[in-house]
C-alpha cells in the first residue's frame, strides 16, 4: 500500500477494465434511443450474451477461442435486439414494458441453459491482457492503460466510431430523423422501421458483447445473474450522457471509477491502526448518489432528447 | 399512450370488444406453448405443469387467497406506477420506495409500539409507510422538476441506494437484538408489535385487510385521476408538457407531484406488506415487486381500476408459477424465463386491441363529425 | 445418441426397482425451500448436496423423496410453499434461510405430524410451546478460523483480502473467525475487508478481488455465490483462495488451498432419527468444527503451499475442537479494554496464571494491544485493596471488569450497581447480575481423574494433599482427588493438612515433609504455594499431580499431570456478549465435558493401564456415567 503511483494506476487500470461492458451496452443503447426506441431488455440481453460467450469458451462447452466467444454473443444478443425490434416496431407494443419481458426472459434463460447444459460454474482462459512493447513497461501509463485485454480497446474505439456514424454518416443522420420525427423522416423516404430495425438489433449485439466482455474478458466465469443489475445502470448512463457517446464514456468511466475507490476505502478503512469506522454499505451506495449529484451540476448540456423516443411509428394510410 | 387509455371507462376495460378482451388470452397460451416446447425439452409434461399452474392460482379457496395476498402489493405498486405514467414520469423506482416505506413503518412501529393506542399506530405505521415513499419518490421527482435531471437515471441509482440502505439498516442499526444475542446476526429487524398487524380475512390463509386498502386506493386514485383538478392536471402534463404549460400549469409541480404520489403508493404497498404478511423486515423483501408492478400498470392500461384484473392475473402468475415449480420440479429460472416470455407476448399482442378500437373511433368520428372535432381540439 | 440410450436403460432400471418395491414402506417425504439456486455453489448448493446425500445413503428415492423449490428470496411465497408441503403431509420441511423464520413459527402449529426446520437460527420455539421446528446454523467463524491461520501462515506479501457480500449472517461470523486466525498466526499480516453490498454480483467481486490484489494482497478468501469472479482474479494474479460453504477446489484446483464445506447430512439425518423415535422438533444443531456437518477439505495436492500450513491448519482445527480456541462470532466494533484483579501473581503457575495467558492468547487473536487492552492487578489477596481497584477499573471505562476471587464478591456486587454500563465478571461464583457474569471450575471432576491415577501410582499406598483452606475451587479439587483414589485403590490411605494460606509456600512445604515423613509418596494440592510442596516431593523422588495451569514445566520429572483449567471458551464467549451489549446474566462452568477441563501430562514415564484409566475417568466423568461429588458425604 505503501506505492502510491502504483496503487493510482491499478485504480485507473481498474476503472477502465470495469467501465467495458458499461461502455459496450451503453453505446448500444444509444443507437436504439437515438432512433427512438428504449429497450429496458439491455440487463436480460447481456446475461444471454455472457452465457453464450462463455459456453462457447469453456472446456464444458465448445471450447473454441474466445473470438468464437465473441461472435457467439454478437449472434445471440442480435437475435434478442431482433426479437424486441420486431415486438416494438412491427408490433409497436409498449416499450418499457416489453423491455422488463427481455429482461426476465434472459434472466431465466440463461440461468436455465447455465443450469442444463453447464450444471455449476463455469470457469475459462478468457481474453488475456496484451502486453505491448515498451509501452507496457512505462511507469503509471504502463498498467493504467497498456495491460488490457483487447475487448477493453475495442470499447473505447467505439466510442469515436459511434460519434462518427451518428454524426458524420447518412446512417447517422436516419437514426437521429427517425428519432426525432419519424413523420418527416417518413416522408422523405426514410423507412422508420427499417432503421429502428438495425438500431434495436445492434444495440442488441452490443449488450451480447458488453456481457461477454463481463463473462470471458474481466470476470471469466459465469454465474446466474451474474450481471446483477448492470444492464439497467447502462441504460440509466444514456441519460447521463444525454445520448452523446462522449459523455456516455465519461459517465461509465465516472461509475466505474468511484466503484473502484469505494472499495478502497473499504480496504483503507480496514487497515490496522485507521480507526474511521464507514458502514460499507454506505459507501457502495456512493457511486449511484455521485452520478445523480453530478448531472445536478452539469445542467448545461444541450438537450438532445430524441423526441420520439418510446413513441411507436405507425405510417399515416394513404 | 394508447388512445383508448385517455378515455378510459369501466366498461371499456372490462370487456364490450370480445377481441380486446380475447388478444391478451390469446397472447397467454402463445406464451404458454412456448414455455411447453422449453419443458418438453427440459423432459417435463407441460399439460401437468400448466394444470398445476392453474390449480395453484385458482385451484381452490386457498389458492386464490394466496393469488389475491400476491396481488395486494402489486396492486399498490401498480396504481402508483399509473400516477407517474400518467404524468409522464417513468417511474422505475417503485422497488426501492417500496422497500423504504416497509423500513420506515417498521422503524416507526418498533419505535412507538407500546406508547400509542394499537389502533392509531397501526394507522400512522401505514402512513408513515406512504410518506417515507413519498419522500423516496419525491428525491428523483424534484430533480426532474428543478435539475431536469432524467428521472429512469435517478430512479435506476435511488433503487440500488435504497437496497443499500437496507442491507445497513438491517444488519446494524436495526438488526434484532435476538439475532446479534444469538450470534446468527441475520439481517433483520425485530417482529414488529402485533397492534400493527393487518388482520387475516381467511386464517391460516395469508389473505389480510390490504387487499381492500388496495382495492379502496385503487378506486381514490381513479377518483384523484379523473374527478380532480390536480388530477387532469398531472394528466395533462403528462400527455402534452407544451400544451399544459400554454394552459398555465406548472409543469415541474405537477412532475413532481407525479412521482411523490406515486413513491407514496409504492411505500404504502411496502407498509402494507410487512404489516400484512412478513411481520418484520428481512434482507430479501418483496425483492422484485416493484419491477413486476409496472408490468401490472402498463397490463393494466395504466388506469388504476384496470390494475385491480392485472394485478390478480400476475399474483395468480406468480403463486401458480410456484406451484409448477414444486409439482414439476423444474428450474425457478424455467419460470422467470415463461414470465418474460408471458410479458412479451402479452404486449406485444396490444396491437390488434389498439388497431380494433382505432378503427371504431375511426367510424365512431365519421358518425358524428362535431364530437370528434371538439375532442381535438 | 449413446448417452440417451444410457439414460432409458436407467430410467428403466429405475422402474424395475420401483416396481420391485411396490410393497415396500412410504418414503419419506422432504420438501426443501432454498433462497438462491441449487446449484449456487455456496449456501443452498450445500443443503440441497446434503440432502441428496441422505437420500443416497438411505437407498434413493423409493426412501426419500424430495422436492426442492428454489430461488425463494420472497418470503411470502415461501411461505405458501411451506404450507403445500404441510397439507400434502410431508414428513420434514426445511426452509433454508433464516428470513423464513417469522412464517414458519405462525404455521407450524398448523401442521403437528410436520416437522420444520430452519436456519441460519437455534430458535425452536420450544418456549412458546411449538414442538415440530428444529433450528441449525453453523459455527461458521470456527472454518473462518482454521482458513485464517493457514492464510497467516502462507502469505508473503503480509496482506489478505476478504470479499464479503453483506456484514451479515453466516458472512461475517467467517469473515470474524478468519481475521482471528490470521491474528493467531501472523500478527504482522494485515487483513483488508470489502463487501460488495450484494449476493449474487460476481462482476463486482472481480472488482473488488482485484483492488484487494492491487492493494497487495496474495490471499483472498470470501463467501456467497458471488465469489466465482473474487477466484477468478486471485487465480490470474497467482496467489490462493480460502473457501467457505462449498469445496470449490473441485473448481479451482490450483487456487483453493482449503474451504469449510457444510455438510448438512448428519443434520438432516438427525432430524429424520429424532422423527422416527417420535421427537417432531425442538432440537437445535449447532454444527461446530469437526463434528461431520462443519468440516474441513484441505487441498493437499496443490502445489507450492508448504505442508506445515496445512500441519497448522490441522492443529488449529484439532485447538478448536478441544475448545482451546473460541474463535469469537462478534468482534468489539472499537477497541475492547478488559480489566483483572487477581489475587496472586500472574505467574504462579496457578489460579491466576491460569486466566491471564488466555487472556494473552486471547488478545492475539483479537488482533493484539490495539484491539484488546488488558489492565491488571496482581497479588491483591486484602479484598479492600482489590474493592478499590475494581471501582478504579469500573470508573476508568473498562469494558469487561474480572474479579478473579471467590472472596471479592460481596464488593463486586455492591459496586456493579454503581456502573451499570460496565460488565464484571467473578469466579469462583455461580450467582450472576443483570451487569455481572460468573464463572467456576468443576475443580473436582480433574481432582477425580488426578485421584484415580494417584491410587494407582503410589506404592506405599498414602497420599498425601496439601490445600489452602477449606473453601473454593480449593475444596471442589481436593474433594475430587480423594473420592478419585477410593475409586482406584480403595486401601490408599489419605493425608489432608490446610496451610490456612493460599501464598504460604514455606507452609506448603513444612506441610509436604510432614506427608512424606508419614510415608507419602505422592502429593497434589492447590494454590500458588504448592510449589513448596512440589520442590519436597521431588526432593523425595516421589510423584506430584497439579491443578489450574499446567505445572510440569519446572519439575518435569515429578509432575504426572495437570489438570488445566482454560478459561479461553468463557473469556471469549463473554467479551462476545459484551459487544452485543449483554453485560451479565450468564454463568459457566469448566467441565470435562464443555472442554473447559483438560489433563496435561508431564515428563513422567507412567504405566498405559493408568494413563487408560485416567481417560476412562473422564470418559465417564463426561458421559455422566460418574458424577463426582462436590461435597463428601459427612
Amino acid at each position: 500500500m505503501t506505492d502510491i503511483v502504483g496503487v493510482i494506476s491499478e485504480i485507473v487500470r481498474l476503472t477502465l477494465l470495469f467501465a467495458t461492458p458499461f461502455l459496450f451496452a451503453s453505446l448500444g443503447e444509444v443507437f436504439a434511443q437515438r432512433s427512438g426506441v428504449l429497450n429496458l431488455g439491455v440487463e436480460g440481453i447481456m446475461l444471454m450474451g455472457a452465457f453464450f460467450a462463455i459456453f462457447v469458451v469453456s472446456d464444458k462447452g465448445l471450447a473454441l477461442s474466445p473470438w468464437a466467444g465473441v461472435l457467439a454473443a454478437l449472434i445471440v444478443g442480435g437475435l434478442m435486439g431482433l426479437a424486441m425490434a420486431f415486438v416494438s416496431v412491427t408490433l409497436q407494443a409498449q416499450q418499457g414494458i416489453s423491455g422488463i419481458g427481455f429482461t426476465l426472459f434472459g434472466q431465466g434463460m440463461s440461468s436455465l441453459l447455465f443450469k442444463v447444459l453447464a450444471g455449476g460454474v463455469i470457469t475459462v482462459r478468457g481474453f488475456q491482457p496484451i502486453t505491448f512493447p515498451v509501452l507496457s513497461g512505462l511507469p503509471f501509463f504502463g498498467t493504467a492503460l497498456f495491460q488490457h485485454n483487447i475487448l477493453v480497446y475495442i470499447a473505447f474505439a467505439l466510442v469515436p466510431i459511434s460519434v462518427w456514424v451518428l454524426n458524420r454518416t447518412s446512417f447517422g443522420l436516419q437514426v437521429r430523423a427517425v428519432g426525432q420525427n419519424p413523420a418527416a423522416a417518413d416522408s422523405v423516404g426514410v423507412s422508420v422501421a427499417r432503421v429502428r430495425y438495425i438500431t434495436v438489433t445492434l444495440g442488441g449485439m452490443m449488450a451480447g458483447l458488453a456481457g461477454a466482455s463481463l463473462s470471458i474478458a474481466i470476470t471469466n466465469v459465469f454465474q446466474e445473474n451474474m450481471t446483477a443489475g448492470a444492464g439497467f445502470i447502462a441504460v440509466a448512463l444514456v441519460y447521463f450522457g444525454a445520448w452523446s457517446p462522449w459523455r456516455v464514456m465519461g459517465g461509465a468511466l465516472l461509475f466505474s471509477a468511484a466503484s473502484i475507490l469505494q472499495n478502497f476505502v473499504q480496504i483503507f478503512n480496514s487497515l490496522r491502526g485507521v480507526t474511521i469506522n464507514i458502514p460499507p454499505n454506505l459507501l457502495i451506495m456512493v457511486p449511484y448518489v455521485l452520478i445523480i449529484v453530478v448531472l445536478i451540476f452539469a445542467r448545461e448540456r444541450k438537450r438532445v432528447e430524441p423526441a420520439a423516443l418510446t413513441k411507436p411509428f405507425e405510417r399515416e394510410e394513404g | 399512450m394508447s388512445p383508448m387509455s385517455s378515455r378510459p371507462r369501466l366498461t371499456r376495460l372490462l370487456g364490450g370488444d370480445p377481441v380486446a378482451a380475447l388478444a391478451p388470452l390469446v397472447a397467454v397460451l402463445l406464451a404458454l406453448s412456448v414455455g411447453a416446447i422449453i419443458l418438453l425439452a427440459l423432459g417435463k409434461n407441460p399439460i401437468e405443469a400448466y394444470s398445476a399452474m392453474i390449480n395453484g392460482a385458482f385451484g381452490d379457496d386457498r389458492s386464490l387467497f394466496r393469488t389475491l395476498t400476491r396481488a395486494t402489493p402489486l396492486l399498490l405498486v401498480a396504481i402508483g406506477i399509473c400516477v407517474a405514467f400518467r404524468g409522464g414520469m417513468i417511474n422505475i423506482g417503485a422497488e426501492g420506495q417500496l422497500f423504504i416505506g416497509a423500513i420506515s413503518a417498521t422503524a416507526f412501529s418498533l419505535a412507538l409500539s407500546g406508547r400509542l393506542p394499537g389502533g392509531l399506530l397501526a394507522i400512522l405505521t401505514l402512513i408513515v409507510g406512504a410518506a417515507a415513499g413519498a419522500i423516496w419518490g419525491a428525491v428523483p421527482g424534484i430533480l426532474k422538476a428543478r435539475f431536469d435531471v432524467n428521472e429512469i437515471l435517478s430512479t435506476v441509482m435511488m433503487n440500488e441506494i435504497a437496497i443499500q440502505l437496507l442491507i445497513y439498516l438491517l444488519s446494524g442499526p436495526m438488526i434484532d437484538p435476538e439475532q446479534v444475542k444469538l450470534g446468527t446476526r441475520v439481517p433483520q429487524s425485530s417482529a414488529l408489535p402485533e397492534d400493527v398487524w393487518l388482520g387475516r380475512l381467511a386464517p391460516p390463509s395469508q389473505i389480510h385487510i390490504g387487499l381492500f386498502i388496495a382495492l379502496a386506493m385503487a378506486v381514490i386514485v381513479y377518483a384523484l385521476l379523473w374527478r380532480t383538478t390536480i388530477g387532469y392536471r398531472i394528466r395533462a402534463v403528462g400527455e402534452n408538457r407544451d400544451a399544459a404549460r400554454y394552459a398555465g400549469i406548472s409543469v415541474p409541480r405537477y412532475l413532481a407531484l407525479s412521482l411523490i404520489l406515486s413513491g407514496a403508493l409504492a411505500g404504502l404497498a411496502g407498509a402494507v406488506e410487512v404489516t400484512g404478511v412478513t411481520h418484520r423486515m428481512v434482507e430479501g423483501f418483496a425483492v422484485g415487486y416493484g419491477f413486476s408492478g409496472i408490468v401490472v400498470a402498463l397490463f393494466g392500461r395504466l388506469h388504476p381500476i384496470g390494475a385491480v384484473p392485472s394485478a390478480i392475473l400476475f399474483g395468480a402468475l406468480l403463486v401458480g408459477a410456484d406451484r409448477m415449480q414444486r409439482t414439476v420440479q423444474v428450474p425457478s429460472a424455467t419460470i422467470i424465463a415463461l414470465q418474460g416470455l408471458v410479458v412479451v407476448f402479452v404486449v406485444s399482442s396490444e396491437i390488434w386491441v389498439r388497431r380494433r378500437s382505432a378503427r371504431r373511433q375511426v367510424s365512431a368520428a365519421e358518425a358524428a363529425p362535431v364530437a370528434r372535432q371538439e375532442a381535438s381540439a | 445418441m449413446r448417452r440417451q440410450m444410457l439414460i432409458s436403460l436407467l430410467i428403466v432400471a429405475l422402474l424395475v426397482a420401483a416396481l420391485g418395491s411396490v410393497s415396500a414402506q412410504e418414503p419419506i417425504k422432504v420438501g426443501l425451500i432454498l433462497p438462491s439456486s441449487g446449484n449456487d455453489l455456496a449456501w443452498s448448493q450445500s443443503m440441497y448436496e446434503g440432502l441428496l446425500a441422505v437420500q443416497e445413503a438411505m437407498g434413493g428415492e423409493s426412501a426419500l423423496q424430495i422436492t426442492y423449490i428454489e430461488g425463494m428470496f420472497d418470503v411470502t411465497a415461501a411461505t405458501e410453499a411451506m404450507r403445500d408441503f404441510g397439507d400434502e403431509g410431508y414428513d420434514l420441511v426445511i426452509a433454508h434461510g433464516a428470513q423464513y423464520g417469522t412464517s414458519l413459527f405462525e404455521l407450524a402449529p398448523e401442521y403437528p405430524e410436520t416437522s420444520f426446520a430452519w436456519g441460519t437460527a437455534s430458535d425452536t420455539g420450544a418456549d412458546r410451546g411449538i414442538t415440530n421446528v428444529f433450528a441449525y446454523g453453523a459455527r461458521a467463524q470456527e472454518g473462518g478460523y482454521v482458513n485464517g491461520v493457514m492464510a497467516g501462515l502462507l502469505t508473503k506479501s503480509n496482506i489478505i483480502g476478504i470479499v464479503g457480500p453483506v456484514p451479515a449472517g453466516d458472512a461475517i461470523l467467517y469473515n470474524n473467525g478468519f481475521v482471528q486466525g490470521v491474528n493467531a498466526s501472523n500478527p504482522d499480516a494485515e487483513v483488508l475487508i470489502t463487501y460488495t453490498g450484494s449476493f449474487g454480483d460476481t462482476a463486482a467481486a472481480a472488482s473488488a478481488a482485484q483492488a484487494h490484489i492491487a492493494a497487495g494482497a496474495d490471499i483472498l478468501t470470501g463467501s456467497a455465490q458471488q465469489v466465482p469472479g473474487a477466484v477468478e482474479a486471485i487465480q490470474s494474479a497467482k496467489g490462493y483462495w480460502f473457501a467457505t460453504d462449498t469445496n470449490q477446489a473441485e473448481v479451482w484446483p490450483d487456487t483453493v488451498v482449503a474451504a469449510q464445506v457444510y455438510n448438512w447430512q448428519p443434520v438432516i439425518q438427525a432430524m429424520l432419527d429424532a422423527r422416527a423415535s417420535g421427537v417432531k422438533g425442538g432440537i437445535a444443531f449447532q454444527p461446530t468444527l469437526g463434528d461431520g456437518a462443519l468440516q474441513m477439505a484441505f487441498n493437499e495436492a496443490l502445489e507450492g503451499v508448504p505442508a506445515e500450513v496445512f500441519e497448522a491448519g490441522r492443529a488449529a482445527m484439532a485447538r478448536i475442537m478441544a475448545k482451546e480456541v473460541y474463535p469469537l462470532g462478534t468482534l468489539p466494533e472499537e477497541q475492547f479494554r478488559i480489566a483483572i484483579v487477581m489475587p496472586s501473581s500472574i505467574t504462579d503457575l496457578a489460579w491466576s496464571q491460569a486466566i491471564f495467558s488466555a487472556l494473552l492468547e486471547l488478545q492475539q487473536q483479537l488482533g493484539g494491544p490495539e484491539k484488546l487492552e488488558i489492565a491488571y492487578t496482581e497479588g491483591m489477596f486484602d479484598v479492600t485493596a482489590a474493592a478499590q481497584a475494581l471501582r478504579d477499573y469500573a470508573e476508568d471505562g473498562y469494558d469487561l471488569v474480572i474479579a478473579h476471587g471467590t472472596q471479592y464478591g460481596t464488593s463486586l456486587f455492591e459496586l456493579a450497581q454503581d456502573y451499570p454500563e460496565t460488565a464484571f465478571a467473578w469466579g469462583t461464583a455461580s450467582e450472576t447480575a443483570e451487569n455481572i457474569f460468573a464463572y467456576e471450575a468443576n475443580a473436582e471432576q480433574g481432582g477425580y481423574v488426578n485421584g484415580v491415577m494417584a491410587g494407582l501410582l503410589t506404592k506405599s499406598n498414602v497420599i498425601g494433599i496439601v490445600g489452602p483452606v477449606p473453601a473454593g475451587d480449593a475444596l471442589l479439587y481436593i474433594n475430587g482427588f480423594q473420592q478419585g483414589i477410593k475409586a482406584s485403590n480403595p486401601d490408599a490411605e489419605i493425608l489432608l493438612t490446610y496451610t490456612g494460606s493460599f501464598s504460604d509456600t514455606a507452609a506448603a512445604a513444612e506441610a509436604a515433609q510432614t506427608q512424606i515423613a508419614a510415608g507419602a509418596d505422592v502429593l497434589s494440592g492447590s494454590a500458588q504455594q504448592v510449589i513448596g510442596a512440589i520442590e519436597a516431593i521431588q526432593a523425595a523422588g516421589g510423584y506430584w499431580f497439579g491443578t489450574q495451569s499446567d505445572q510440569s514445566g519446572a519439575w518435569p520429572q515429578t509432575v504426572v499431570a495437570s489438570q488445566v483449567f482454560n478459561w479461553t471458551p468463557v473469556l471469549g464467549r463473554m467479551v462476545e456478549l459484551v459487544a452485543t451489549g449483554v453485560y451479565g446474566g450468564e454463568a459457566y462452568s469448566l467441565t470435562f465435558a464443555n472442554g473447559g477441563l483438560k489433563i496435561v501430562y508431564g515428563g513422567v514415564d507412567i504405566p498405559a493401564e493408568v494413563i487408560d484409566a485416567a481417560n476412562a475417568a473422564i470418559e465417564a466423568i463426561k458421559s455422566g456415567e460418574i458424577v463426582v461429588l462436590q461435597q463428601l458425604p459427612e
